[in-house]
């Protein structure tokens, strides 16, 4: 639905971030070209999840992620952002694009994509099931259901990311035209292990 | 005795009816459940060729990465042999690739007889 004054609507974790030039990076691509050859949004996410890893010392005090399991985390998160923004992207606007704050603590991420108005509400809805709902259960219960009968757009990735490594999502439906919505998705990573 | 092979560019899986194991290799990040369905018809098929009682082993320890649609593939087989309730499974990973101590406990959760050896 989309809301007739062009104001965004946001669910979720969300932040307010600028590139602050020694925590940022940032990179342009196209949805159909990672449709197109689908091994680019592996190679993509490898390439960040190794990139951002790296400021992560070789030891690390206990409770902390080490770098290879930060690399493991951030390399399933980003392709699953690129493939959603791969399969997802629909109408005249094909621009995805990649933005990263790497601190001491944490990491964000953003990947923008755009869409139909016409897709805001299916996805909304997964939204909303997806934060409102106990991770766990929902995990399992999608689960069941796909062994069922395979639904596309279940929202499984999310879901692992939540409950299995605790990255909190938010998301920003921002109105460009009548044929034009971006929406922005915010994964939030502590870089300490995830008290469960 | 057989081995059977499915593999793609970044991936490999072996089944071995002599060692009634299916072996995951390489990364798996296919994009549909339609590309991933040589590989659930490798594990189909390990699974009616296991005979009844003996434990059929799916060893993910040199799986580097798997995608959700992968997850979903693999957690609907594990259904599909709970379903059949004949041949109990026991899942091989690997403790220095975070997302197996993660997520692989999550198939015994599937099905309580999924034994879980992280190596």
């Amino acid at each position: 639905m989309t809301d007739l004054t062009g104001t965004p609507q946001i669910f979720g974790t969300w932040e307010a971030l600028t590139a602050v030039s020694h925590h940022y990076a940032a990179m342009n691509l196209h949805a159909t070209h990672l449709a197109n050859h689908w091994r680019r949004n592996s190679l993509s996410s490898d390439y960040w999840a190794a990139y951002a890893a790296l400021q992560i010392p070789e030891t690390v005090p206990t409770g902390w992620l080490r770098r290879d399991d930060v690399n493991y985390v951030l390399s399933y998160l980003l392709n699953e952002l690129f493939e959603n923004c791969a399969k997802f992207s629909a109408g005249p606007e094909q621009t995805v694009h990649y933005q990263a704050w790497f601190e001491d603590e944490r990491m964000v991420f953003q990947f923008t994509n755009h869409i139909t108005p016409a897709g805001e509400r299916p996805f909304i809805t997964l939204i909303q099931e997806l934060l409102t709902s106990d991770p766990d259960e929902l995990y399992f219960q999608k689960l069941e259901e796909n062994a069922e009968q395979e639904i596309s757009a279940s929202g499984l990735g999310y879901l692992t990311l939540i409950k299995d490594y605790g990255i909190q999502f938010g998301f920003r439906f921002r109105p460009i035209n009548a044929e034009i919505t971006a929406v922005d998705v915010q994964a939030h990573v502590s870089l300490k292990e995830a008290a469960f | 005795m057989s081995v059977e092979i499915v593999s793609g560019e970044e991936y490999t899986v072996t089944y071995n009816d002599s060692t009634e194991s299916l072996t995951f290799d390489g990364s798996m990040r296919l994009r549909t459940s339609e590309e991933y369905e040589p590989i659930n018809e490798l594990m189909q098929q390990a699974l009616s060729s296991t005979p009844e009682g003996n434990l059929l082993t799916m060893d993910f320890s040199s799986l580097k990465f798997l995608n959700s649609s992968g997850i979903n593939i693999i957690s609907r087989f594990v259904i599909a042999a709970r379903k059949q309730g004949t041949v109990p499974l026991k899942v091989v990973g690997n403790q220095d690739i975070y997302w197996q101590q993660k997520s692989l406990t999550n198939l015994q959760r599937l099905w309580s007889s999924v034994q879980i050896e992280i190596q």
